[in-house]
């Protein structure tokens, strides 16, 4: 079910070109009043030259590290935020809607949306697609108490973000729509 | 006998505390395969792992001074590799990073190691609480007896033992259909 | 009991063998002796300077001085390419940072997307 799901929101997205509007770089707020209250914050901003320098230290006879190259190749910037607090509700969702409404802009969709009642955590996919292609990715997950923001700037290869898979512990979202689905689990 | 006077890294420790670099490297030589395995099945991915035994020794950088024999730095590198491991699982519990199965080439490169029975007990570890966790290990990998584990996890030695206990227990439970017939009672 | 027993040493004596000591990569542990003997932190202050300072021999403060402006090109030279290094391997951490947190939160989308269509399956058969 989720295989057909994720396929078909592909398969509409590929032709919405038009994103032109904003680009596929998100304009992140510092957060510095959110990063002050936090117990544990992440701020990463790998701009090309970081990109180029990070290839060049990635072993292409290791396997993960081999995957990881092909990855970062084309890509021209990964931005994340994350946020651990230390009780619920220490973020506003002002905070979040900062980010969200850049997301309205022409050029973005919404690939996939969560909202888990077990642990509270919404995570929502957005992607940007030219000429068929994945230009930008953007990932908002919220949860009682942390919250993320990745933005991957870049022709990011849904192909080989599939390849990442069991690597970083990136889940198979199906988005290969040339391999059959893998059986159920039991 | 006297093993502390005969830890020939006792010396390469007092070189490394009065500035001796090639002394230093000596010690993390000596120290990291330790670390790394118990940041390694702590964490369960090699990034982690990897990030973690770094921390720990650019830590140790700045207690040298505070530490007196090559006895006390193990002791105090296990500690520091533990609770830091514990600190972060406790930080990500919701969120397996990676699926300890995936990393199982990690843990099959050992000579005579059974890679099937490695990924089993990676998995069964991955199921036990960080604390349950490190006991295991530092009992096991690490070969330290239940009131050093006590020490070095600053927890009371009868909660080191109950740990012990029931994660034996689980474990054995968990693993009574894999294991080979010395388990087994008699087939009927 | 002496079947509990023997199960209970043959677990113990698997543990054993299962949780033996694992040797990182070559590349790390080099790496992670470059950063640990680059560090400050580790370069407690050597004898050789402390004795120095209460040395009130003036020729020796000139030689010292001559000596550093000689080693100054070479230390210099060494210390960028240190300092290459060391951004390069800061950028690859930093982008396997990003990766992993990205992919933890792809993983919380997916186990949620998992989920639903899994109590969708339990609704339909249910019906």
């Amino acid at each position: 079910m989720r295989k057909y799901t994720l396929t078909l929101c592909i398969a509409l997205l590929a032709p919405a070109l038009s994103w032109a509007a904003s680009g596929p770089k998100l304009n992140i707020p510092s957060f510095a009043g959110l990063a002050q209250k936090a117990s544990d914050s992440v701020t990463i901003t790998v701009d090309p030259a970081m990109l180029g320098m990070a290839a060049r230290f990635l072993d292409s006879n290791d396997p993960q590290d081999a995957a990881t190259k092909d990855i970062l190749n084309g890509l021209q910037g990964i931005y994340v935020r994350s946020y651990t607090f230390d009780h619920d509700s220490a973020y506003s969702q002002a905070d979040i809607d900062a980010v969200r409404s850049q997301l309205t802009a022409p050029g973005w969709n919404r690939l996939v949306e969560t909202r888990s009642r077990k642990t509270h955590a919404d995570v929502d996919i957005y992607i940007m697609v030219d000429q068929g292609k994945a230009v930008g990715l953007a990932i908002i997950a919220s949860e009682p108490r942390e919250f993320t923001i990745v933005n991957i700037v870049g022709a990011i290869d849904l192909d080989k973000l599939h390849k990442l898979e069991g690597k970083f512990g990136v889940p198979k979202l199906d988005i290969d729509t040339s391999k059959p689905a893998p059986p159920p689990k039991k | 006998m006297n093993d502390a006077a005969a830890d020939p890294l006792d010396d390469e420790l007092a070189k490394a505390r009065s500035g001796e670099r090639a002394a230093l490297g000596v010690l993390v030589r000596a120290h990291q395969r330790s670390v790394y395995s118990l940041a390694l099945r702590m964490l369960g991915t090699r990034d982690l792992a990897e990030d973690l035994t770094q921390e720990v020794f650019m830590q140790l950088n700045g207690n040298l001074r505070s530490i007196d024999s090559n006895r006390h730095l193990h002791f105090w590198l296990r500690q520091v590799t533990s609770n830091r491991a514990i600190d972060q699982l406790r930080r990500r519990a919701r969120v397996p990073l990676t699926s300890l199965e995936e990393e199982s080439e990690l843990f099959s490169q050992e000579e005579g190691s059974d890679p099937m029975l490695q990924r089993h007990m990676q998995a069964l570890l991955a199921e036990l609480s960080p604390q349950a966790r490190a006991v295991l290990l530092l009992r096991y990998q690490e070969d330290l007896d239940p009131p050093e584990i006590a020490r070095t996890l600053d927890m009371p030695l009868n909660t080191v033992k109950s740990h012990l206990k029931r994660s034996l227990e689980s474990m054995r439970e968990k693993t009574a259909g894999m294991l080979p017939a010395r388990c087994e009672d008699s087939p009927p | 009991m002496s079947q509990d027993i023997e199960p209970r040493d043959d677990i113990e004596s698997r543990m054993r063998t299962a949780l033996r000591p694992v040797t990182p990569r070559q590349a790390f542990s080099q790496e992670l002796l470059a950063r640990v003997l680059v560090d400050p932190a580790a370069q407690s202050k050597p004898r050789f300077f402390a004795a120095t300072r209460v040395r009130p021999l003036a020729w020796w403060l000139t030689a010292s001085l001559a000596a550093s402006l000689v080693l100054a090109v070479g230390v210099h030279q060494h210390l960028q390419q240190q300092r290459l290094q060391q951004s390069g391997l800061e950028a690859r951490r930093e982008v396997m940072k990003a990766l992993r947190v990205t992919s933890e939160k792809l993983n919380l989308a997916y186990e949620a997307v998992k989920s639903q269509s899994t109590s969708l399956q339990d609704e339909e058969s249910g019906a």
